[in-house]
């Protein structure tokens, strides 16, 4: 009797093991992953062309462990480019070359080729949102060439040239505010929301031959960098054209995406218009209000911010309240000229990347439910008129009540 | 009954009891009671046995006996010798054998305890403590006379459980010089002392100490039936004792605290708990005992309580970096790659080219040969002790990295492991992390974070099913006492602690009157020099 209850036991103990054998299957040892760092997608013959730049672990000095010991002369990432009638095919072909299981979880950016984005990008969206490992939160740039080449490109100061070029665009929304960064996620969602219009920032060479070779990242100035370039305008899922650096930063007005900005404007806007003094925003607001009249809609913007004079040229006596109204009246000129600027190119190209049909769902449903089922929104769009009302302070001029050309001609 | 099938399989007759003779009365003929005697402990060389004559005491001839190194010789000297040789000794009455007897018990002997039997074991029993044993020609009837003096260390400096400021004496092998120390801490009638002797062979002398009015009723009557319980022949340490009558067999978790100190005996006394202190050994026991005791040193009390708090914080995260460690490094990097910062996954990834073990096996041979080092440590002459340290430190931990057998974040992370494995106060509780460590390690590598996480969840539900004398293993968080929480993960002011923690006790008492917090009372408050007080003030 005793026999078979120990056998039951045993019997059912066999289950609990299970867990323990089936846990191993998808253990990856370190040094099997190919780290990724970036991607790139461009359309080539018909066929996605990724390429991937794959992370060289020992190429780190921090890497004394192992046999391979620290050599610098091996680049810090190696690239290499596959094809494929998909965009997972290409990867799986990976294999084919690399000794190394990809591994994409600490992609920090993605380039994609014009002539891919002429082609569209939703599939690309898709493949990001759906695989495992892959991550949303990828920087994403466009770039005007092969796209593949940019991955090429050695940093100076950086080891991990994705980590880099993240850290450019986040510096560069942060201190600059031309282009804002823009994440995987972000792309899909402005393409999915009712302007279905996005942005990306490009990304390019400034010199004419790729750097690729540890060795030339030996001298201080390198013939050919990476640089942000302009703001490319998606719509639909196609590439619709470029907004200059100029423009890209008016939007940046007009979607409320300043953080701190630099400005530079005429000081006394009645004696000359030339540029000679420069102003920091460090904080700014943007409400966008629509409003409707009776044919068409009409956008209130109002910009509100405060910042620090940084840089005078001309004589001016600072405690004179007048002279800073009229500072900031010429500070508000220079804005107003940028959202404007902006908005003639925005809807030239017909893309409403500046999201104001988010507001206008927003604000009034029920007209909107109307304008989607009449397919009108691209007509509205072109008539559509914009209000913008720029109220800036300069809050602090810093040591000095004069400027220094005007102590020195006393 | 089903209760009884596991005992009857044993066999009957046990050795121990087989070999305990039946009771010897003492027979009127001291040479029979001295060859009894001589049959029963051998003919060794420290067995002294003297015979005696004195007219002026009595007719017949007496006897004493003891061994030597386990009495004072000056004392058998001076309180037994002396007196029964004396011949200015008036006998009594008659000179019979009885009065005589009376005599020399009620008259004679110089001595703090005079014992009477007239059965041979206990009196051999008296021996074996140091007792002189007097057997009279034609009495069938003897006397022990308590002359035990044997070599025993001075008190030092504990070494376990060292600490900066406190107390610096430590419990000594001495069960009498054990149960002073805590009777010089603790000056009150109601510190009660029970002793016992356990083992067939080795007699040791086990002395439970509480304070009567504190301990529970209920746990006490408990330790008492299991220390009774105790059938066996040796106990040579208090972890005899321990496994003896601990709960909850089947646990790495220590249900019973053992401590060096005598401050931290008082301490634990003081809330209720109960001590046994056991004859040879210098670690005392302290039951009942919850998780959190393990994590409080007694050195808590005695520094402020902030430092104290902090100090008992980093305890507990010690605790955990030296269970999780090196399952966590494992984990991460064979499953949850993708949870790692990039540069220090790129680091990582440098340091594991060209190593050829995988990290589970790269951990576990780092820890076992941790393991090794510390045993080794532990046993080696104290001489050649430098050694160990070089040959951990340099071939171990520069060479093997150096030679790409293992990465150098496995050697930070097994050396991080080991040192917040020391900074646990309790040896107990450190000891079991050690084996938990391993089983985590297994799981880590076999199921991720995952398997991390579901393995503490059964860690946690058996702590919490775990009971130490009735008293629930994690308490008072869990059943949760907020109340009582202020001496389990910080130290709140020792005027704020006015009671006593609930879980050990039948009933809740008070520790001390509340509201002793310090400040400056209304009259005594100085004038400050700098700003003089008003003096309309001082006039009205």
């Amino acid at each position: 009797m005793n026999t078979p209850r120990r056998l039951l036991r045993l019997l059912l103990c066999l289950p609990l093991l299970a867990p323990l054998l089936s846990g191993c299957w998808d253990d990856r040892e370190l040094n099997e992953l190919g780290i990724t760092s970036g991607s790139a997608y461009d359309w080539e013959d018909n066929q996605w062309k990724a390429t991937y730049q794959v992370i060289n672990p020992s190429s780190g000095s921090s890497g004394m462990g192992g046999s391979g010991g620290g050599s610098t002369s091996s680049p810090p990432f190696l690239t290499f480019t596959v094809k494929g009638k998909t965009i997972m095919e290409a990867i799986e072909r990976t294999n084919l070359t690399s000794t190394r299981e990809m591994f994409f979880s600490h992609s920090r950016i993605t380039v994609i080729g014009k002539s891919l984005a002429m082609h569209g990008i939703n599939q690309l969206i898709d493949m990001f949102l759906r695989k495992q490992d892959a991550r949303e939160t990828v920087f994403v740039f466009l770039s005007e060439g092969d796209a593949g080449n940019i991955l090429d490109q050695l940093m100076q100061m950086t080891k991990n040239q994705g980590a880099g070029i993240q850290l450019m665009i986040e510096q560069e929304s942060k201190l600059l505010s031309y282009y804002p960064g823009i994440r995987l996620y972000e792309l899909a969602m402005a393409l999915s929301s009712e302007s279905r219009s996005a942005v990306l920032p490009e990304i390019l060479l400034t010199g004419p031959q790729t750097m690729d070779e540890t060795s030339e990242i030996g001298v201080t100035d390198l013939p050919s960098r990476l640089a942000l370039g302009r703001l490319g305008v998606i719509k639909g899922d196609t590439f619709a054209g470029w907004l200059s650096q100029q423009q890209a930063f008016g939007l940046s007005f007009l979607t409320d995406t300043v953080d701190s900005a630099t400005i530079a404007f005429a000081s006394r806007p009645s004696v000359s218009d030339k540029l000679d003094a420069s102003f920091i925003l460090q904080n700014s607001t943007t409400t966008v209000r629509p409003v409707w009249a009776k044919d068409h809609y009409v956008i209130d913007v109002d910009v509100e911010g405060a910042g620090v004079l940084t840089e005078l040229g001309s004589v001016m006596d600072l405690n004179d309240r007048k002279a800073i109204r009229e500072m900031e009246e010429s500070l508000e000129q220079r804005v107003l000229e940028l959202m404007k600027g902006s908005w003639a190119e925005v809807k030239s190209l017909g893309a409403d990347v500046t999201g104001f049909a988010v507001r206008i769902h927003r604000s009034d449903p029920k007209r909107w439910k109307q304008i989607e089922q009449e397919k009108s929104w691209d007509r509205l769009f072109q008539e559509l008129e914009i209000r913008p009302h720029v109220s800036l302070k300069i809050e602090r001029t810093g040591l000095s009540n004069k400027s220094f050309k005007s102590v020195q001609q006393e | 009954m089903p209760h009884n099938r596991k005992k009857s399989r044993r066999p009957s007759q046990d050795p121990i009891e087989a070999s305990v003779p039946a009771p010897f009365l003492l027979e009127p003929s001291l040479a029979a009671n001295l060859d009894e005697i001589s049959r029963r402990i051998g003919d060794s060389p420290d067995i002294v046995i003297r015979h005696l004559r004195n007219e002026a005491l009595a007719p017949l001839a007496l006897a004493f006996i003891y061994i030597d190194g386990l009495v004072n010789a000056d004392a058998v000297n001076q309180t037994v010798l002396q007196p029964l040789m004396d011949k200015e000794t008036q006998g009594g009455e008659g000179h019979s054998a009885e009065t005589a007897f009376r005599q020399v018990k009620d008259h004679l002997l110089p001595v703090g305890s005079v014992k009477e039997s007239t059965t041979l074991e206990v009196l051999l029993n008296l021996l074996f403590e140091g007792y002189t044993l007097i057997l009279f020609e034609g009495l069938q009837a003897a006397l022990a006379a308590d002359t035990a003096g044997w070599e025993k260390r001075s008190i030092n400096e504990p070494t376990s459980q060292g600490v900066i400021r406190g107390p610096k004496e430590g419990f000594t092998e001495n069960l009498r010089t054990g149960t002073a120390m805590l009777r010089r801490r603790l000056k009150t009638p109601d510190l009660r002392i029970e002793e016992y002797r356990i083992g067939q062979r080795t007699g040791t002398g086990i002395a439970l100490i509480y304070l009567k009015g504190l301990a529970s009723e209920q746990v006490l009557a408990e330790i008492r039936r299991r220390l009774e319980a105790i059938n066996t022949d040796a106990i040579l340490e208090s972890n005899y004792i321990e496994e003896f009558i601990q709960d909850g067999g089947l646990t790495p978790f220590p249900t019973i605290q053992n401590t060096e100190r005598p401050d931290a005996m008082a301490g634990g006394i003081l809330e209720g708990q109960i001590g046994i202190i056991i004859d040879g050994t210098p670690f005392a026991l302290l039951a009942p005992s919850t998780f959190f005791n393990f994590f409080q040193s007694s050195e808590d009390y005695y520094q402020r309580y902030d430092i104290s708090s902090f100090l008992r914080l980093i305890r507990y995260s010690a605790f955990f970096v030296s269970m999780l460690l090196p399952a966590l490094y494992i984990a991460v990097t064979t499953f949850h790659q993708e949870m790692l910062p990039t540069t220090l996954l790129i680091s990582l990834a440098a340091q594991r080219e060209g190593v050829p073990l995988p990290a589970f096996a790269e951990a576990l041979l780092m820890e076992l040969t941790f393991d090794v080092l510390r045993e080794a440590g532990v046993r080696m002459p104290r001489t050649i002790g430098p050694a160990i340290s070089i040959v951990g430190a340099l071939v171990l931990g520069q060479a093997a990295v150096s030679a790409g057998l293992v990465s150098a974040a496995m050697v930070i992370v097994v050396s991080f492991t080991a040192i917040s494995n020391f900074v646990i106060p309790s040896l107990a509780i450190a000891n079991s992390i050690r084996l938990i460590r391993f089983v985590m390690m297994i799981i880590a590598a076999t199921l991720g974070l995952f398997g991390i996480m579901s393995f503490l969840m059964v860690l946690l539900i058996h702590m919490a099913g775990l009971r130490s004398f009735g008293v629930p293993y994690l308490s008072p968080v869990a059943p949760m006492v907020p109340r009582y929480l202020k001496d389990i993960f910080i130290r709140v002011p020792l005027w704020n602690m006015n009671m006593r923690p609930k879980t050990y006790l039948g009933k809740e008492t008070r520790r001390q009157t509340p509201d002793q917090k310090p400040q400056p009372s209304e009259g005594t408050e100085l004038p400050s020099p700098a700003q003089p007080q008003p003096q309309g003030e001082g006039s009205a």
